[in-house]
C-alpha cells in the first residue's frame, strides 16, 4: 500500500510540473490529491471488510457496474469521440474503471467456486460471458484501450484457473482469427495509431506526432534529467496528453534515466508484492483475487509504458496511480486495496 | 460459502500447476520491466543527447527572413521586374472557439463567401496548428482599415508584410523576362544548391526570371526564436543570418523596342526578333499573344492556370524560341550562299522563268503567274523567284543545303540565354530515314528549296542567320549582359556574303521588301510566305479565311553598310511577308533608328504601302509541294 501511495505521489509532481504552464490547468494536481483522498478512503473501507464478503457481493457488484456501463451509452458525455464519462453534478467519473475493478473480483470468486482440478469448455464459456459484457459495453464507447486492458486479465484468469495448455493455444489461435474482423471495427484514427507504430514516419504531423514528441521527451532527459519543473517538452505543450497518458514521459524528461528507474523499480516492487500475497492468501479464492488485480495493473503499466516508448500503439491506457484522472485512481487503489486485504487475513482462520 | 477451501486441502498437483503459473508470471513481469529499463536506457543513455537537440530544436524555431528578389532592368536601366510589397492576412488558427465567429464576420469585408474560407480552414486539418491560415494576399489598404476597425473582432488575425514580383510592363515582357510562382517538388528535388532552397519559395519560372533565378533569388537568412507548441514566441530572438539579397541584373532588351515590336503586332500572332548582330545581345523578343506575368506573381488559380494552358491562341508558348514554322522564301538566302559556295551556280548564271517549270514530271509554279522572264541570282532574290530556286536545288541535291543552312546556325538551338529554346529541323537524308523512316527522295529537295516541305525553323534561329550573313559571325544571341561574345565565324566566303547581301538590298529597293524603306535608314533583307495548307495558285490570299492564310517572314538587317540590328519576324496567317511582316519591322526600326515622326503613328502608312505593294505582285506565292 505504501509503494502504491509513493507511486500517487510521483503521479502528483508529474502531474503538477506537466501542467504549470497551462493556463487553467495548473490547478489538476490539486484535484487529483483530492481524487486520492477519495482513493484512499475507499480503499480503507475495502480493506476493513473481509475479502470474503466482497466476493459474497462480486456478481452484484459486477452488475452494478454494467448497470452503470450501460447508463453511459444512454446518457454519457462524449469527450473526444468517446462516451466513457457519467455525469453527477460536478463529479465525472468513469464506469469503466470501476468494471475492471468488478471483473477481478468476479472472476476470482468463479474461479474458486466453480473450477476445480481442471477447467472444462463450459468454465470458459461461462467466464468469457462475464468478461465479455464489460468489453463489449466499453468497446462501443468506444474505448478499446480500456477495453483491452480486460484481455491480460481474462488471459491470467484462464492460466491460473488450471486451463490446459492445448485450450489457450485453442483461443488465442481463434483469437487471432478474429483479429482481421475486430480490425475492420475500428474506427479509421485507431487503425492509423497502430499503423504508425509500425512507421513512425508516416503521419509525423499528425499521429506520428505525439509518439515523436513522446520519445524526445524522454531520450533528452537524458540520465538525470532536466530537473523538476524545467522539462521543455512538456512545459512548452510540445507533449501532449502530458499529464495523462503521457505524464511518465513528462517525468523521466524531468527526472531522466534515475526517475524512470525509480517509477519502473516502484512498479516492480509493488507488483511483486501482490504476487507474493497471492502465494501466501489462505485459500485460493485469495490467491486468484491478488493475481488478477496483478494481472490488470501490469498490463496497463506495460500497455502504458510500451505506448510512451512507442512499442505499443498510441491507444489512450492511463498509468495506473501516475496519470491524471479521478475514477482511474480510485479503482487502482481499490484494487491494491484488495491484495492487502488478502495478505493482511493470511494466518486468519 | 464453501469456496473457504485452504490450499492444504486441496489437490496437491493442482496446487503445483497454479504454483508454476504464478512463476511464470513473476518471469514474465521481471523480463518486462528490465525490458522497459533497458529501453529507457537506449532513449536516455545511448541517444540522449541525438534527442536533446531534438528537443532543442522543437523548442527554437529558425524563423526564414526572404531575400528580395532582384530587379529586372533593360539595357536602360529601366524597370523590367522589380518588387513591391503585400500585405497577406493570416488566421491563427490556434486561438480556438471564436475562429467560426472571426470567419463570419471576415467573410463580406474581404468579399469571400463564408464556405470558402470555411473549406479553405478545413483544408488545412491536417497540418501542425501553429501554421496560420492565409486568408487573403495582397489584401487592399481600404479592406485592411475596414479590419483594423474592429480589430477587437478579429483576435487571430495577423497582417504580415511579404514581397511579391512586380512587372510595370505587364505582358510585354512576359516571355522574354518569365514569370515567377511558388518552387514545386521537382525542382526541390533536384535543385543544383538544396540548402539554399525551401519549400514555399519564390522562384523563377521561364525566361530570365529562370535563367537567372540563382543571383535573382539570392539567399535567405535566418533568425532563431524560443517557441512553444503552438508557435508563440516566447523570450528574445536572435538573428543567425541576414538574408543575402538577390542581384539586380541588367538585361540587353530595349524596352521602347519591344513597345513598339509588340504594338505593331497588335492581335496578330506571332513572333518577332532583334538582335545586334555584332554582339547578339537581343534588342526586342516578341511572341504574341502574350500574358500578363503579374497573375502568376499574385498567384495563379487553378481555373486560370487551366484557361492560359488550353487557350488554342497558346500564350504561354514562347514562339521566338520553340515554334516551328516553314521559312518560306527566306530561306533562299541559304540557298543562294549554298549555291555559290558548292560552286553550282556563279552569280551571272541566269534562267528564263515562266511562270512555271517541270521538274520530275511535276509541273511547279512561280508565285507570278507571268513569270520573271531572264533571272540571276540577285534578280532571283529580289523577286524572290522560285523557278530559279527549284533549279537550283535540283543541280545541288539536299547535301549542300543542309551543310550550309547548318554552317548559318539552322536545326539547332542557338543557344540563347533562356530556357525552353527547340532546335526545329534542318533535314537531310539520313534525318528522314531515321525521323520517318523513308528514303530522301528528289522531290523532297525542291520544297526544301523555297523554304518548304520538311524544314522548320524557329524566328530567333532565322534572326541569327541573317545576322551572320549581314557581319560574317554568327553571333550567339542573349539577353544578359556578360562578357562579350563575338560569336562563331562563318565558312562562307566574303566575295559569296557580298553577293547575297546585294541581292538583299534589291529586295528592299526594289523587289518584295520595299514597303520597309521609308525611313531615313537602308535596310536589306528577305520576305518570306510560308504555306500552311496546300492549294493550287490562282486564289487570292486576301479572300481566304484567316486560319488558312500563310505566314508571313520578313528577316534582315540594318543599316546596309554597317548593320547594327538584325531582325527576324513572322506574322502567323499575316498572308504575304511583304504586306504585314515589313511594315511591323519598320515600325520597330523607326523607332531604333530615332525616326519618332512616324513611329507614334503605328501602321498606317506603311499598311498602305505594302497593300500597293501587294497589288503590284510583290507578294511571293510558291506553288503546291509535292
Amino acid at each position: 500500500m505504501l509503494t502504491a501511495l509513493a507511486l500517487c505521489g510521483v503521479g502528483l509532481l508529474s502531474i503538477a510540473s506537466a501542467t504549470a504552464e497551462q493556463a487553467g490547468r495548473s490547478g489538476l494536481w490539486k484535484m487529483q490529491l483530492v481524487w486520492l483522498g477519495v482513493g484512499i478512503v475507499a480503499a480503507t473501507v475495502v480493506v476493513v471488510v473481509d475479502y470474503r464478503l466482497w466476493a459474497a457481493l462480486a456478481l452484484v457488484l459486477h452488475g452494478v457496474a454494467l448497470g452503470l456501463l450501460g447508463l453511459v451509452l444512454a446518457f454519457g458525455r462524449e469527450v473526444g469521440g468517446n462516451r466513457s464519462w457519467l455525469e453527477f453534478g460536478p463529479l465525472r467519473a468513469q464506469p469503466s474503471e470501476f468494471a475492471k475493478w468488478t471483473t477481478c473480483l468476479v472472476l476470482a470468486v468463479y474461479l474458486a467456486r466453480r473450477v476445480r482440478s481442471s477447467m472444462g469448455l463450459r468454465q470458459l464459456g461461462e467466464m468469457s460471458l462475464l468478461v465479455a459484457a464489460p468489453v463489449g459495453l466499453i468497446a462501443l464507447q468506444p474505448d478499446i484501450g480500456t477495453a483491452l486492458i480486460f484481455v491480460p486479465i481474462f488471459a491470467t484468469a484462464l492460466m491460473i484457473g488450471g486451463v490446459r495448455w492445448k485450450v489457450l493455444v485453442a483461443f488465442v489461435i481463434l483469437a487471432l482469427l478474429f483479429a482481421p474482423v475486430g480490425w475492420t471495427q475500428l474506427k479509421a484514427y485507431q487503425q492509423a495509431r497502430i499503423l504508425t507504430m509500425f512507421d513512425p514516419e508516416r503521419d509525423p504531423s499528425g499521429v506520428g506526432y505525439q509518439l515523436r514528441q513522446s520519445k524526445i521527451a524522454i531520450g533528452s532527459g537524458g540520465l538525470v534529467g532536466k530537473g523538476l519543473f524545467d522539462g521543455t517538452q512538456g512545459q512548452l505543450n510540445f507533449l501532449p496528453a502530458q499529464h495523462t497518458d503521457f505524464v511518465l514521459a513528462t517525468f523521466t524528461e524531468e527526472l531522466g534515466f534515475l526517475g524512470a528507474c525509480g517509477v519502473l523499480g516502484l512498479f516492480y516492487c509493488l507488483l511483486w508484492r501482490g504476487i507474493l500475497a497471492a502465494r501466501s492468501a489462505q485459500d485460493r479464492l485469495g490467491t486468484y483475487l491478488c493475481m488478477l488485480v496483478v494481472a490488470w495493473l501490469i498490463g496497463q503499466m506495460a500497455i502504458n509504458v510500451g505506448m510512451i516508448l512507442g512499442r505499443l500503439p498510441t491507444i489512450g491506457v492511463p498509468l495506473p496511480f501516475l496519470s491524471y484522472g479521478g475514477s482511474a485512481l480510485v479503482t487502482a487503489l481499490c484494487g491494491v486495496a484488495l491484495v492487502v486485504n488478502v495478505r493482511t487475513r493470511r494466518f486468519v482462520n | 460459502m464453501d469456496y473457504r477451501e485452504r490450499w492444504e486441502l486441496k489437490d496437491y498437483l493442482f496446487g503445483q500447476v497454479i504454483e508454476r503459473r504464478i512463476l511464470l508470471v513473476q518471469v514474465a513481469l521481471t523480463v518486462l520491466v528490465l525490458a522497459f529499463v533497458l529501453d529507457f536506457w537506449n532513449l536516455q543513455g545511448v541517444h540522449g543527447d541525438e534527442y536533446r537537440v531534438l528537443a532543442e530544436n522543437n523548442r527554437l524555431r529558425r524563423i526564414p527572413l526572404p531575400a528580395t528578389r532582384g530587379e529586372i532592368f533593360d539595357r536602360e536601366r529601366r524597370v523590367i521586374a522589380s518588387t513591391r510589397p503585400s500585405l497577406d492576412l493570416l488566421l491563427h488558427r490556434v486561438a480556438g472557439p471564436s475562429l467560426e465567429r472571426q470567419i463570419e464576420s471576415l467573410a463580406p469585408i474581404l468579399g469571400e463567401s463564408v464556405e470558402t474560407l470555411r473549406r479553405k480552414l478545413d483544408d488545412l486539418r491536417a497540418t501542425p496548428s501553429f501554421d496560420p491560415l492565409s486568408v487573403k494576399e495582397d489584401v487592399t489598404l481600404a479592406e485592411l482599415a475596414r479590419i483594423e476597425a474592429r480589430r477587437e473582432r478579429f483576435p487571430s488575425i495577423e497582417v504580415r508584410q511579404t514581397a511579391r514580383r512586380h512587372y510595370p510592363e505587364g505582358a510585354l515582357t512576359a516571355h522574354a523576362i518569365g514569370y515567377v510562382g511558388e518552387v514545386n517538388e521537382a525542382r526541390l528535388q533536384t535543385a543544383e544548391a538544396p540548402e539554399t532552397l525551401f519549400r514555399g519559395d519564390i522562384v523563377g519560372k521561364s525566361g530570365i526570371e529562370r535563367a537567372y533565378d540563382n543571383p535573382l533569388r539570392g539567399v535567405r537568412g535566418w533568425m532563431v526564436a524560443s517557441v512553444d507548441s503552438l508557435g508563440r514566441q516566447i523570450g528574445e530572438s536572435q538573428v543567425l543570418a541576414e538574408p543575402g539579397h538577390g542581384a539586380p541584373i541588367e538585361i540587353t532588351l530595349d524596352i521602347r523596342l519591344q513597345r513598339a515590336l509588340v504594338r505593331a503586332f497588335g492581335d496578330e500572332a506571332g513572333a518577332g526578333v532583334f538582335l545586334d548582330p555584332r554582339t547578339g545581345e537581343v534588342l526586342a523578343l516578341s511572341s504574341t499573344p502574350a500574358f500578363d506575368p503579374n497573375r502568376f506573381a499574385d498567384g495563379l488559380t487553378r481555373e486560370a492556370w487551366q484557361s492560359l494552358n488550353t487557350d488554342p491562341g497558346r500564350p504561354l508558348h514562347d514562339r521566338a524560341i520553340a515554334s516551328f514554322y516553314a521559312p518560306g522564301s527566306t530561306f533562299k538566302v541559304v540557298m543562294a550562299i549554298a549555291g555559290l559556295e558548292s560552286g553550282t551556280i556563279h552569280p551571272s548564271d541566269a534562267l528564263y522563268c515562266a511562270g512555271s517549270t517541270v521538274i520530275y514530271g511535276h509541273r511547279r509554279l512561280c508565285w507570278k503567274k507571268g513569270g520573271h522572264g531572264r533571272v540571276d541570282l540577285e534578280r532571283a532574290l529580289a523577286q524572290s523567284c522560285n523557278v530559279y530556286f527549284y533549279h537550283l536545288g535540283q543541280r545541288m541535291g539536299i547535301e549542300p543545303i543542309q551543310r550550309y543552312g547548318s554552317i548559318l546556325g539552322l536545326g539547332a538551338p542557338t543557344g540563347i540565354d533562356i530556357p525552353g529554346e527547340e532546335g526545329a529541323i534542318l533535314p537531310s537524308a539520313e534525318w528522314k530515314q531515321r525521323a520517318q523512316g523513308q528514303p530522301w527522295y528528289p522531290g523532297d529537295t525542291i520544297s526544301v528549296a523555297i523554304g518548304q516541305g520538311l524544314l522548320a525553323v524557329t524566328p530567333i534561329q532565322m534572326a541569327t542567320m541573317i545576322a551572320g550573313v549581314a557581319t560574317g559571325r554568327l553571333p550567339r544571341p542573349r539577353l544578359a549582359h556578360g562578357s562579350p561574345d563575338v560569336g562563331r565565324e562563318i565558312a562562307v566566303s566574303a566575295s559569296t556574303l557580298e553577293i547575297v547581301r546585294r541581292g538583299l538590298e534589291r529586295v528592299v529597293e526594289s523587289g518584295t521588301g520595299r514597303s520597309v524603306t521609308r525611313g531615313g535608314f537602308t535596310v536589306a533583307g528577305k520576305t518570306g510566305t510560308a504555306q500552311v495548307f496546300k492549294r493550287s495558285a490562282g486564289i487570292d490570299a486576301d479572300e481566304l479565311p484567316k486560319a488558312e492564310r500563310d505566314h508571313a517572314w520578313f528577316v534582315g538587317y540594318a543599316p546596309v553598310d554597317a548593320p547594327r540590328i538584325a531582325f527576324a519576324v513572322v506574322v502567323e496567317h499575316g498572308g504575304h511577308g511583304g504586306t504585314s511582316a515589313t511594315p511591323i519591322v519598320r515600325q520597330v526600326l523607326e523607332v531604333f533608328f530615332g525616326d519618332a515622326g512616324s513611329g507614334d503613328a503605328p501602321g498606317a502608312p506603311g499598311l498602305q504601302a505594302s497593300r500597293r505593294a501587294t497589288a503590284e505582285g510583290s507578294g511571293d506565292r510558291t506553288a503546291a509541294t509535292p
